[in-house]
């Protein structure tokens, strides 16, 4: 989860958030630098002492300047490219989740291997244990399994929702009538929280999602455990 | 036209980048527009003998412009065919 006034990203926790992450450094440094000449540059034509400042003419100088932007938006857009086309791959999940936005909760179906389905409400502030986190946790996490494939559907029951978890680098918009697929691999076992992404009602800040990810053996365990309270 | 912009080029040949560029930029903005229109499975343009080429994927097919990590020959066909 973000840290209290925190401005950057949250530590990734999938390898397409840390392509996105590094992206964003490239990305940013070349603002910075960018920024910094042209505010040198500002300062320089304003405390100038030269007087003949206004009728100049130079094709070298016209041609370093429309060669050298045009390389640096080539050398943006060929990772931007890149880690475009990666986060369209899905490599083969090994299971299925079906996400679907309400109302104001989330409910989550494993009907992979058993019919496996529960709601996720968010915790209200009152009810609160020590150490939970205000507007994000949920009664009832989706865990998976980590270092595995896992491929959401996303849809929604009633208005638009969107589900995202900026750790994971996931945001898919829940679409009454549409299904929509994103998928992502957990690098590292954790709990990642997002909120809803698309505004929705009166209770649109209080539908959070959490994702716990869990060894395969817990994750099994797990199911069998919520299997049996159904 | 074309003599004109050779006069000038040649007083101004700093231009020549410009043209290059953006040629060169709606040069392959079209050619992966054309590509859209005629490789992807989404279009259908002749409604009598090809109505839904979007049934005739295969697993081994790429569809997109560029895998990054993905070698799609060592994809096996594991759905039911339609």
């Amino acid at each position: 989860m973000a840290h209290p006034s925190q401005l950057g990203f949250q530590d990734a926790a999938s390898p397409v958030m840390e392509e996105l992450l590094h992206f964003h450094d490239h990305a940013l440094m070349i603002v910075f630098l960018i920024s910094t000449l042209v505010l040198y540059i500002i300062v320089a034509m304003v405390t100038t002492k030269l007087t003949n400042k206004f009728i100049l003419d130079s094709q070298e100088i016209e041609i370093i300047w429309t060669l050298l932007p045009a390389i640096i938006l080539i050398l943006i857009a060929l990772p931007s490219l890149r880690i475009l086309y990666l986060m369209d791959e899905i490599n083969d999940p090994h299971l299925t989740i079906k996400a679907m936005g309400h109302q104001w909760y989330w409910s989550y179906e494993y009907t992979d291997y058993e019919d496996l389905g529960f709601d996720s409400y968010m915790v209200p502030t009152q009810d609160l244990t020590p150490g939970q986190f205000r507007l994000l946790e949920t009664d009832h996490r989706m865990v998976i399994p980590v270092e595995s494939p896992i491929r959401v559907l996303v849809s929604a029951e009633d208005v638009l929702h969107s589900w995202a978890v900026p750790s994971l680098g996931v945001k898919m918009d829940a679409v009454p009538g549409r299904l929509n697929q994103t998928a992502f691999i957990t690098s590292r076992p954790g709990v990642f929280y997002g909120q809803c992404s698309e505004i929705c009602g009166a209770n649109h800040s209080f539908m959070p999602i959490v994702v716990e990810a869990v060894p395969l053996e817990h994750f099994e365990n797990w199911s069998f455990i919520m299997l049996q309270d159904a | 036209m074309l003599v004109t912009i050779r006069k000038q080029l040649r007083n101004h040949p700093a231009l020549i980048p410009l043209f290059f560029f953006i040629g060169g930029g709606a040069a392959m903005s079209m050619l992966y527009l054309a590509r859209l229109g005629l490789r992807n499975p989404d279009v259908s343009w002749d409604r009598k003998n090809n109505p839904e080429p979007w049934n005739k994927l295969g697993p081994t097919d790429q569809y997109k412009f560029f895998a990054v990590n993905m070698d799609y020959s060592k994809l096996k066909k594991d759905r039911p065919d339609f």
